[in-house]
C-alpha cells in the first residue's frame, strides 16, 4: 500500500500549490502549447513536401480510407440519428411558441447542415478514427517500428503519415454527408413520433426554399477543415509518443483534446468567414 | 509452402453484413451488461469500500481544475458560434433579434451546456481515466492491487466516479456561464443586441434547470463507468492501452448522446 | 574520461565502420563519453557490456537513428553522422538493422513484412516481391510461416523473420541489437548460427550487441567491451579469455563479485 500513501501525501501540494508555482506552470503550459503548435507546423511542411501525386501511395490511401470508414460508420450513424431527434425535441417548444410548425423542417435542416452535422461528426471521428490513428502510430513508435522503417530507408512520413492524413480528411468529409442525411432522417422520425409533425410536413419545411446550397457547402467546407485539424493533431501526437504503454495512453488523450480544441476554434472562425 | 496452421485474420473487413450485424448486436448486449455490472459494483463499494483518504479529492482536482481550461475554451467558442448561427438563421425570416438571448439561455441550460460540456469531458476525462487504468492493467499494477486484497473497482473506479459526479456538474455550470457571456458578446458585436436585451431569463423555468442538472449528473456518472470499463478491460501492451483509450472516448461520447436523447425525450413527453 | 584519437592500425584498408570519439547524452545523463573503435570488413564483431552502458545507443548512430553530440561516425570512408535524414537513405540501404524486439510491422504478415523494402527500393511488383520474400524466408529456415502474422510467432522466429527482412537489400553491414536476449537457448544458438553463416557465405559484416556469453565466445571474431561511457577492451576471443583486466574478467566470467560498477 506504500504507493497509495505516497500518492495521498502529495495531495495538499498538488491541490493548493502556491501562487508562484501556479503562475510558473501557466507560463510553462503556454510555452509547451506554443512548442506543440510549432512542431505541428514542421510536420505539416514535411507532409506537404511529400504530397505530390507521384509520391502518394494509392494502395495505402484506399486501404486506410476503407478501414476508417468501416470503423466509424456505426458510431457516426447512431450519433447522427439521435442528434437529429434531439434537435427536433429542443426546437419544438420554440416553434410551438411561435405557432410555426411548418418551419420545423427548415429549422432542423439549417442547424444540422450548417453546424451540428459537421461538428458532431468531427468530434466522433476524432474520438474514433483520430484516437485510433494516434494509438496506432504511438504503438509503432514505442515498439520501434517507426525506427524499423527508417532503418529500412523507408521514409515514415511518406509511407505512414501521408496516406493516413489524406484518408482521414476524405473520410471525415464523406462521413459528414452520411451523417447529415441520417440526422435529417432522425429529425423527421422524431418529428413524427414525438412532436406530431408528419414526414410530409417536415419535408415541406425542409424544401421551402429557405435552405440553400450554400448551407450544405458551408457545412462541408468546415468538415474538410476539421478533417485537416484532426489528421494533423492525431499524426503529431502519435509520432511524438514517448514512454512505453502509458505514453500511448497519454498521447491519445492529448490528441483528442487538441483535436476538439482545434475543431471548436476553427468552427468559430469559419462560421464567420464562410458565407 | 502452405502453412499447416490456420491463419486468423487480425482485421475482418469483408464479413457478411448479417453476420457482422449479429456480432455487433451480441457485443452490444454483453457490453451493456458489463457496464451495468461495473456501475452496480461501483455503487456497492461507494458505501462499503475502504479506499485511501484523499483519492477522491485527487481525482476531483484532475477532473475539475485540470479539465477546466480546455472546457472553458471550447465552451467559450461554442457560445459564440451558436449565437451567431441562430441569429443568422433567424435573420432569414424576421430580422428581430430581441428574443435571441432568451431562447439561447433556455437552450443553453437544458441542452447545450450539459451536452457539449459532457462531450468535451468525455473526451478529456474519459481518455485520461482509460489511459491511466489501462496502463496500470498492462503493467500489472492492477494485479498487484488484487494481491494486496484491494478491489480495483473500490480503489480505482469509486474515487473517479465520486469525483466525476460532483465535478462534472460544477464544471458544466461554470462553463455554461462562460458560454452565455461569450454568446452575449457575440450578439452585441455582430448583431447590435444590447446586453440588457440579450440577458433575458424569462424563458428559463424550473423544468429547464431540472433537465440540465439531471443530464449533467447522468453524464458525470456515465463517463467514469464507461472509461474505467474500457481501461480495466485492456490487454496487450502499448497497443492495448491505445485501443482502450480510443474505446473509452467513443463509448463515453456515445453514452452521452444516447442518455441525452432519453432524458430530453422524457422531459419533452412529461412537459418539463 | 580519457578521449584518445584512434591510432592507425595495419589493416586500415579493411576498416568499414569507424566510431571516433562519440559522445552522447540524454538530458543530463551522459551515456557515451568518447567511444572509439573500428570494425573490419566481413567480420562478426561483438559490442558487449553491462545493461544500460550504451551498446545499442552506439550502433544506432551508424544508421542515423541517433546523432552524436560530438565525434564522428565513418562508414566506408564517409563521415555519416551529420548527413540529413534524406541523405542517410543510401547508407541505410547498405547497413541493415535487426532490432532487439524484431519490430516487425504488426499489420502485415511475414511475407509482406519482407516484401515491403523490396517493393519500395528494388522497384519489384508486389508479386515478384512476395516471391523474393519467400526465398529469403526459406534462407532463415522459416519457409512455412510466410502467411503468419508477427503476433502469432515466437520471439525466436520473429528475430529470424527480422533477419530475413534485413537481408532484402543485400546489405554490406547488418547491426544486430541483442539478437539472442529473451530467447530460449536453442533458438538463441540458431540465431547465432545464422549470423555466422551470413558472414561466412555472403561476406556480410555483422555488428552484434550482446551480453550473451555463449554467443560471444561462440561466434565472435572480435569484441569491444564498453564500460562507464568508454571502451574498456578490444580484441579477439582469446584476448578476452586471457585478459588481466579485472573488470573484463568479471564480465566475461559472469561473477557477481568484483570491481564492476553498475549504473
Amino acid at each position: 500500500m506504500g504507493f497509495l500513501m505516497a500518492l495521498s501525501s502529495r495531495l495538499p501540494y498538488r491541490v493548493w500549490g502556491d501562487l508562484r508555482g501556479f503562475v510558473a506552470s501557466l507560463g510553462g503550459g503556454v510555452l509547451l502549447q506554443a512548442a506543440t503548435v510549432g512542431q505541428m507546423g514542421v510536420l505539416l511542411s514535411r507532409i506537404a513536401a511529400r504530397s505530390t501525386p507521384a509520391r502518394l501511395d494509392r494502395r495505402e490511401l484506399v486501404r486506410h480510407m476503407e478501414f476508417m470508414a468501416i470503423e466509424s460508420l456505426p458510431i457516426v450513424g447512431v450519433t447522427a440519428l439521435f442528434t437529429g431527434a434531439i434537435v427536433i425535441i429542443q426546437a419544438a417548444p420554440v416553434v410551438q411558441r411561435f405557432g410555426a410548425e411548418g418551419l420545423l423542417g427548415w429549422g432542423a435542416g439549417f442547424g444540422v447542415l450548417r453546424e451540428i452535422g459537421p461538428l458532431l461528426t468531427a468530434l466522433m471521428i476524432s474520438g474514433r478514427v483520430g484516437a485510433n490513428n494516434t494509438a496506432d502510430l504511438g504503438t509503432m513508435v514505442v515498439t520501434e517500428q517507426v525506427d524499423g522503417l527508417r532503418a529500412l530507408a523507408i521514409d515514415p512520413i511518406a509511407y505512414l503519415i501521408v496516406p493516413r492524413f489524406f484518408a482521414l480528411i476524405a473520410t471525415l468529409a464523406l462521413m459528414t454527408i452520411f451523417s447529415d442525411v441520417l440526422a435529417l432522417v432522425g429529425a423527421a422520425l422524431a418529428g413524427e413520433v414525438l412532436v406530431g409533425l408528419t414526414m410530409h410536413g417536415f419535408y415541406n419545411g425542409f424544401t421551402s426554399g429557405l435552405i440553400e446550397f450554400k448551407d450544405v457547402a458551408h457545412g462541408l467546407i468546415k468538415s474538410v477543415a476539421f478533417g485537416f485539424i484532426v489528421a494533423l493533431s492525431s499524426c503529431h501526437f502519435g509520432l511524438a509518443t514517448t514512454g512505453g504503454a502509458p505514453g500511448v495512453g497519454r498521447s491519445v488523450k492529448a490528441s483528442v483534446v487538441a483535436s476538439a480544441t482545434g475543431i471548436f476554434a476553427l468552427d468559430y472562425f469559419l462560421s464567420f468567414v464562410v458565407p | 509452402m502452405g502453412s499447416p496452421l490456420e491463419t486468423p485474420q487480425p482485421l475482418v473487413l469483408h464479413e457478411r453484413p448479417l453476420v457482422k450485424l449479429g456480432r455487433v448486436a451480441l457485443d452490444a448486449v454483453s457490453g451493456v451488461r458489463a457496464l451495468v455490472s461495473l456501475f452496480l459494483r461501483t455503487l456497492w463499494f461507494t458505501f462499503r469500500g475502504s479506499r485511501p483518504k484523499g483519492a477522491t479529492a485527487l481525482q476531483a482536482f484532475e477532473i475539475g481544475n485540470r479539465s477546466a481550461p480546455f472546457l472553458a475554451l471550447t465552451m467559450a467558442f461554442i457560445g459564440m458560434i451558436l449565437v451567431y448561427q441562430s441569429a443568422v438563421q433567424l435573420g432569414r425570416i424576421v430580422p428581430d433579434y430581441s428574443m435571441v438571448g432568451a431562447n439561447y439561455a433556455e437552450l443553453l441550460v437544458r441542452e447545450l451546456g450539459p451536452t457539449i460540456g459532457g462531450l468535451m469531458l468525455a473526451t478529456r476525462v474519459g481518455a485520461g481515466m482509460a489511459a491511466e487504468t489501462a496502463s496500470m492493467v498492462v503493467t500489472e499494477q492492477v494485479d498487484a492491487l488484487r494481491l494486496c486484497a484491494a478491489d480495483p473497482v473500490d480503489f480505482l473506479v469509486v474515487p473517479r466516479f465520486l469525483a466525476s459526479l460532483v465535478m462534472t456538474v460544477v464544471v458544466i455550470v461554470l462553463c455554461s456561464g462562460l458560454a452565455y457571456a461569450t454568446g452575449a458578446l457575440t450578439a452585441l458585436v455582430a448583431f447590435d443586441v444590447r446586453l440588457d436585451v440579450f440577458v433575458n431569463l424569462s424563458l428559463v423555468d424550473f423544468g429547464d434547470v431540472a433537465t440540465g442538472l439531471t443530464k449533467s449528473l447522468a453524464y458525470g456518472a456515465a463517463i467514469p463507468i464507461c472509461s474505467c470499463h474500457c481501461g480495466l478491460a485492456a490487454e496487450g501492451g502499448s497497443a492495448g492501452v491505445g485501443r482502450a483509450t480510443t474505446a473509452a472516448v467513443v463509448l463515453s461520447s456515445l453514452a452521452i448522446i444516447v442518455i441525452n436523447f432519453f432524458i430530453s425525450a422524457s422531459a419533452f413527453l412529461v412537459g418539463l | 574520461m580519457m578521449i584518445a584519437p584512434l591510432s592507425k592500425h595495419p589493416g586500415e584498408g579493411d576498416v568499414i565502420v569507424r566510431f571516433d570519439r562519440i559522445r552522447k547524452s540524454f538530458g543530463d545523463k551522459t551515456i557515451l563519453d568518447g567511444v572509439s573503435f573500428d570494425v573490419r570488413k566481413g567480420e562478426v564483431f561483438f559490442v558487449i557490456g553491462g545493461s544500460g552502458v550504451g551498446k545499442s545507443v552506439t550502433i544506432k548512430h551508424l544508421v542515423g537513428l541517433l546523432r552524436p553530440d560530438a565525434g564522428d561516425v565513418w562508414f566506408d570512408g564517409v563521415e555519416v553522422s551529420r548527413l540529413t535524414e534524406e541523405e542517410f537513405f543510401p547508407v541505410r540501404k547498405r547497413v541493415a538493422m535487426v532490432f532487439q524486439y524484431a519490430t516487425l510491422f504488426d499489420s502485415m504478415n511475414c511475407l509482406e513484412n519482407i516484401a515491403l523494402p523490396l517493393e519500395k527500393h528494388r522497384g519489384l511488383s508486389r508479386g515478384a516481391a512476395l516471391v523474393e520474400a519467400q526465398r529469403l524466408l526459406e534462407r532463415v529456415h522459416l519457409g512455412r510461416y510466410g502467411e503468419r502474422f508477427p503476433g502469432e510467432l515466437g520471439d525466436g522466429m520473429k528475430k529470424r523473420v527480422a533477419i530475413a527482412r534485413a537481408l532484402t537489400l543485400n546489405p554490406e553491414v547488418i547491426l544486430f541489437d541483442e539478437p539472442t536476449t529473451s530467447l530460449d537457448p536453442v533458438s538463441a544458438r540458431r540465431v547465432d548460427t545464422l549470423i555466422r553463416e551470413l558472414s561466412d557465405t555472403l561476406g556480410v559484416t555483422a555488428i552484434v550487441v550482446s551480453h550473451d556469453l555463449t554467443s560471444i565466445f561462440g561466434i565472435a571474431d572480435r569484441i569491444v567491451m564498453l564500460y562507464r561511457g568508454g571502451v574498456r577492451a578490444v580484441g579477439d576471443r582469446a584476448h578476452f579469455r586471457e585478459t588481466k583486466d579485472e573488470v573484463v574478467r568479471q564480465f566475461v566470467g559472469g561473477f557477481a563479485d568484483g570491481p564492476m560498477e553498475f549504473g
